[in-house]
């Protein structure tokens, strides 16, 4: 058939373009976070001459790294956690009651995402010191983030509470099952998948922002994106810039491919009636 | 009852939707405030024009705004003609074509600072791509491809991340096309190109707005690619208004801020129109 000949053609070139698009600027990136200080990678090399994990180790004891690595790990899952406790009560109402405006509400509720990140930071700064909270730096950020990544909360929450069967909730209510009772039969295996799937977005989205932890955060706040900008920038050391942004994408990609997972197992079960 | 149900349904809304209203809203109102003159973080504040007369004489923001227009126009089109062959080529499965949609769609994952330093390690003047030009003897000696003045480092980083995204819409808009359609124009005799333009382009005009219009603002408004493998002679205007801030004057931040967003919104507005006069109006 020459339409398989034509999509084996197709394969290969695209595996040559995926070489450029992926394979070599991480290969390059994992080799310069590898090069020894003792003996540069000059030019005419194709591998570096000594290779160890001396930049791994300098990093992790002798810069900031540590504590970004804190500040991002801690500030990420408490933002996942207040996002999705803010969304719940707005997507319970855009899921499960009909009402005038419902979808102009859905549609404001993505607001966040169309205001350029770095004016939503800078005139959050400006706000702060009109109110005097600008020394409440760590706060501010939370704040921040919780709001800002909303908007896929109340999305995925959203669908949740829809796929929610009103037979199923009728069923338990028949049985007499009492409020609480209700929610946990009949809510809460629908909105599992959906809270799942929420907390690890708002996770990811926070590990990853930068304009807000930049702007708002500078000075005393350090997050891994901060830090690699500033790598990337006033004091740019190729091998260190390497180890930080291998540090940046490994676990975020890990984190994506068991999102998409969540998302992907949440609907079968749920369009067939065995949530 | 009802004022009940309306009390219940606002009670609701108020931490989710509320809080993203006000604190939008709050924002969007400090940056247009500040902008003539008020909330004023220094002594004066009171109504004034200065700051955008002002700002319009300078030469530096009409470079911004130009500099940024180009970005954003640039790096919607080249996703979008980017990922259009590829979302018609994915449409049907084949062996493999999950795993190639999969590498495709890997820049989603890349953070962009990531990106872009990932780019410029490939370009520097002692990396990959100058090693391998002068290898095949194209080039005799190491170019300079960083910052390059034309900004097409910036341009192929920001493709790089938002073709994906493109091809995520396109992919779901081309899919929904149903078989019978396109064979009934092939044996109507319509060929490829015929089927893309009077099919195809037709039926995925609204996914392709939606990517159009939301990599146009995300490029807009760029900030780390510009900083990182942009150039040097030249700012965008989240820059331009990073740099003012940074120097303490949060009127002229402003003002770039909001010239920001309304470029952004008129800009999305008519980059919407024109691409659905491209694609529908060919259609007699």
């Amino acid at each position: 058939m020459t339409v398989q000949r034509v999509n084996k053609i197709l394969l290969i070139a695209l595996l040559a373009v995926c070489a450029i698009w992926l394979i070599i600027p991480f290969t390059m990136a994992v080799l310069w976070s590898l090069v020894d200080p003792s003996e540069p990678w000059t030019a005419d090399k194709v591998l570096p001459p000594v290779m160890s994990l001396f930049r791994w180790t300098d990093m992790w004891e002798n810069s900031s790294l540590k504590s970004a690595l804190i500040a991002s790990y801690t500030l990420a899952p408490s933002a996942a956690i207040l996002s999705l406790l803010l969304a719940l009560p707005t997507s319970f109402a855009l899921g499960r009651i009909s009402f005038l405006g419902r979808e102009l509400a859905k549609m404001l509720c993505l607001l966040p995402l169309v205001v350029p990140p770095f004016i939503t930071a800078i005139f959050f700064t400006s706000l702060l010191f009109q109110i005097g909270l600008s020394s409440w730096r760590p706060g501010a950020i939370l704040f921040a983030h919780s709001v800002l990544f909303m908007p896929f909360a109340i999305r995925i929450l959203t669908v949740s509470f829809e796929q929610v069967r009103q037979d199923h909730i009728d069923a338990a209510r028949d049985l007499g099952a009492s409020h609480w009772a209700r929610f946990k039969v009949a809510y809460l295996p629908a909105l599992k998948p959906g809270i799942f799937a929420t907390l690890l977005i708002v996770f990811i989205q926070s590990i990853e922002e930068f304009a807000i932890a930049f702007i708002v955060g500078s000075p005393d706040v350090v997050t891994i994106p901060t830090l690699l900008y500033s790598a990337l920038g006033q004091d740019y050391v190729r091998p260190n810039a390497a180890v930080l942004s291998l540090i940046l994408v490994v676990p975020n990609v890990l984190l994506m491919l068991i999102l998409e997972r969540l998302l992907r197992s949440a609907n079968p079960t749920l369009s067939s009636g065995k949530g | 009852m009802k004022l009940r149900r309306g009390l219940l349904i606002i009670g609701l809304l108020t931490p989710g939707l509320g809080l993203i209203l006000a604190l939008i809203g709050t924002v969007v109102y400090i940056a247009v405030s500040q902008s003539f003159g008020y909330y004023s973080l220094n002594g004066t504040n009171e109504f004034s024009t200065e700051f955008w007369s002002k700002m319009a004489g300078r030469k530096a923001f009409k470079r911004s705004i130009q500099y940024s227009i180009y970005i954003g126009v640039f790096s919607a089109i080249f996703s979008v003609a980017l990922a259009y062959p590829l979302a018609i080529w994915l449409r049907k499965p084949f062996a493999g074509s999950n795993f190639i949609g999969a590498v495709l769609k890997a820049p989603l994952l890349v953070h962009g600072l990531v990106a872009a330093f990932l780019f410029i390690n490939v370009i520097s003047y002692h990396g990959i791509l100058n090693q391998f030009m002068q290898w095949l003897g194209i080039w005799s000696e190491p170019r300079r491809l960083q910052n390059d003045p034309n900004a097409y480092g910036v341009l192929i980083l920001q493709t790089w991340k938002n073709m994906p995204f493109a091809l995520l819409l396109l992919t779901g808009a081309v899919q929904s096309i149903s078989d019978d359609v396109l064979d009934a124009a092939r044996d109507l005799g319509a060929g490829t190109w015929d089927r893309f333009r009077r099919i195809i382009a037709p039926l995925t005009v609204s996914g392709m707005q939606a990517a159009m219009v939301i990599i146009f603002i995300g490029a807009v408004a760029d900030f780390s690619f510009q900083v990182i493998a942009g150039p040097t002679n030249k700012q965008s205007l989240s820059q331009l208004m990073v740099s003012f801030k940074g120097r303490g004057d949060w009127h002229s931040a402003a003002v770039v801020g909001v010239s920001l967003m309304m470029i952004a919104l008129v800009g999305s507005a008519i980059l919407a129109v024109v691409a659905r006069m491209v694609m529908r109006g060919r259609i007699k």
